[in-house]
């Protein structure tokens, strides 16, 4: 049942989607023929008109060709697991046409536990349980969770729809869709303190500082608490992202964004891959979803009119 | 008795003449001054060749002369009393004044007509559990931007990884309650309506809308530990949503939002044991309460009925 109603829902995902593809064609048809209005019944040469072979829009705004877009943005994290973060950054975008540009964005951020983490660690012991040894205490748990102070990306930017809007009869605005791909960068970011990531060599034996001869080992604890977390440096991945620009006016556009920031990560810093020690087989190939507002400023200032 | 009256007509004639010429040569000139008004040189619509189309990138600049039809001539046509002949195939002959309009119509009308959406859906905020659902609306359009309708949802759960790994490194057992139904009474409100291009080439029309209405929700307990049964809610469920919608036809648009479901939710006791909160109605009974937001992306296919419509005033 539940597999069922899963492929019930990509279906229509994926149905809803061509709808609009294929749905889009048809209407357009309909436009070439004075509107959805054009009846089925008369003949193709009586439904064309004059405007058949002309522009689809006349005495349009080039709002974006050949501009310089400079944005500062606010970001956050949408639905992240342990930590939110939440940054400002500048986004700079050369548009060689109007459909295509190229830009780069960078974010610094700060973190805020979410509401999970906020819930285990007033459950979890102050100190390391004898009954549990692998039961974190509230400074290895959070110890090993990482930030994100620095990330960004370089892309290549498609705008294939623009339009305009009216809002509440009053407000009368132009705006356009963009999708972007690219490379993402982060710099990730953890700080466990020696006494709480005491073990040098983890998941393996180690020489037993208490026999002089060098020859007697220790076993491996297998306990990934005392592990260091292994979730910092720079990571680079892929970048994905779409967006809306509505424009104020000729040079001013709100910039409203879903952005993804795709790399390998392990947020917990903990043991992923059950093997009781943390390693940099840990991390995963993760998804970094942010969502994103800014405020563009188009230059040179004045925009060019379409016939 | 010397002819002054055909003098002073002659004269009168000669001013006239003179100052006819003075105010129409002043009138050229006010209009070369003033920039909103343009004389252009007349063209037909038959003079436009397919090489004058939109360049490679489709973009033409206005610097280039605009060409119109002559109102004049189609209008005197249009108005004479030349018998029209008949024969042949049916052409259409262009009027230059028959593309204007004043208001143009809108492409789709919803006013006295049901829409039925069946859609799906996806939970957007938890990390713990994501739902998946299958539902319909129906909905009935009081005016073209006011309607009120129902709907129902079933909901599917699937633990996402933090499920897996708090109990792994945490040690931890979440707390966590699915959903197994939903329905409720909205209300929608289109203040937005507009239009977009694709490509440059094919012209898309939308609205958005916004939704809130009130209904009845069914929780149920995702037992910690299968000794202690778990317990279903019945949820009063208030929602709030905004919906893009995309016209295909007559009968046909395709919808997409977000709606956020908000109602407080009563979650499996933290202490159970087999001399607390063992039975269901225990454990109900002493349940932790929390307000929830399920917010959840929503995306369906209307059919509207009738599937046509008639506009009611001129094009």
């Amino acid at each position: 049942m539940r597999k069922h109603l899963q492929i019930v829902f990509f279906l229509g995902v994926a149905s809803a989607f061509f709808g609009i593809a294929g749905g889009s064609s048809a209407w357009a048809q309909s436009d070439d023929t004075s509107g959805p209005e054009g009846g089925g019944h008369q003949s193709e040469q009586r439904r064309r008109n004059d405007l058949a072979s002309q522009p689809a829009v006349r005495h349009r705004i080039l709002l974006v060709a050949n501009r310089f877009e400079a944005t500062p943005l606010f970001e956050s994290t949408v639905n992240a697991d342990f930590r939110h973060f939440v940054g400002a950054g500048l986004k700079l975008e050369y548009h060689l046409g109007d459909k295509l540009s190229f830009g780069a964005l960078g974010v610094f951020s700060g973190s805020i536990d979410t509401g999970l983490v906020d819930k285990i660690v007033p459950t979890l012991p102050d100190a390391m349980s004898q009954e549990n040894p692998l039961e974190p205490t509230k400074d290895q748990f959070r110890s090993h969770l990482n930030t994100m102070p620095i990330h960004g990306a370089a892309y290549v930017s498609l705008t294939p729809w623009y339009g305009k809007l009216a809002a509440f009869d009053a407000a009368f605005v132009n705006f356009d869709f963009y999708f972007q791909a690219g490379m993402s960068y982060a710099k990730l970011k953890s700080s466990c303190a020696d006494s709480i990531c005491n073990d040098p060599t983890p998941g393996q034996s180690r020489p037993d500082p208490a026999d002089p001869t060098g020859e007697a080992t220790l076993p491996p604890d297998f306990n990934p608490n005392n592990d260091a977390p292994l979730n910092s440096g720079n990571r680079f991945g892929i970048y994905l992202g779409a967006g809306i620009h509505v424009f104020l006016n000729d040079f001013l556009a709100l910039d409203l964004t879903v952005r993804d920031y795709a790399f390998s990560d392990n947020p917990s810093g903990a043991d992923y891959n059950a093997d009781r020690f943390v390693s940099d087989a840990d991390s995963r190939f993760l998804n970094h979803l942010f969502m994103g507002v800014g405020l563009s400023v188009m230059l040179p200032m004045k925009a060019k009119r379409t016939r | 008795m010397r002819p002054i009256v055909p003098k002073i007509l002659v004269v009168a004639l000669l001013c006239f003449t003179a100052s006819a010429a003075h105010a129409q040569k002043k009138s050229k000139a006010a209009a070369a001054k003033d920039d909103e008004i343009e004389i252009e040189e007349e063209a037909t619509p038959d003079s436009i060749t397919p090489d004058e189309g939109p360049g490679e990138d489709g973009i033409e600049l206005e610097e280039d002369t605009v060409k119109e039809g002559d109102l004049e001539a189609d209008t005197a046509e249009f108005g004479s009393d030349t018998p029209t002949i008949k024969g042949g195939p049916v052409t259409r002959t262009p009027v230059s004044w028959k593309d204007i309009l004043v208001v143009i119509r809108k492409p789709f009308l919803k006013v006295r007509r049901v829409e039925m959406l069946p859609f799906v859906g996806t939970t957007m905020n938890d990390n713990m559990l994501r739902h998946y659902s299958v539902g319909a609306q129906l909905n009935y359009y009081l005016t073209d931007v006011l309607a009120f309708g129902v709907e129902g949802q079933l909901y599917v759960s699937q633990p996402r990884e933090p499920f897996d790994l708090i109990g792994r490194q945490a040690r931890r057992l979440p707390t966590v309650n699915e959903y197994n139904w939903s329905g409720a009474l909205n209300f929608h409100y289109v203040p937005v309506y507009g239009k977009f291009a694709i490509l440059d080439k094919h012209l898309v029309t939308w609205e958005a809308f916004f939704t809130a209405g009130i209904g009845a929700a069914q929780s149920q307990v995702i037992e910690r530990d299968v000794n202690y049964p778990g317990f279903k809610n019945f949820l009063i469920q208030p929602n709030v949503g905004a919906n893009m919608r995309f016209f295909l036809n007559r009968a046909l648009t395709v919808s997409l939002g977000f709606r956020d479901y908000i109602f407080i939710d009563q979650f499996e006791p933290t202490d159970r044991s087999p001399t607390m909160n063992a039975t269901a109605d225990q454990a109900k009974s002493n349940a932790d309460s929390a307000f929830i937001n399920n917010v959840m992306f929503q995306v369906g296919l209307s059919v509207w009925f009738p599937l046509s419509f008639d506009y009611t005033t001129f094009r």
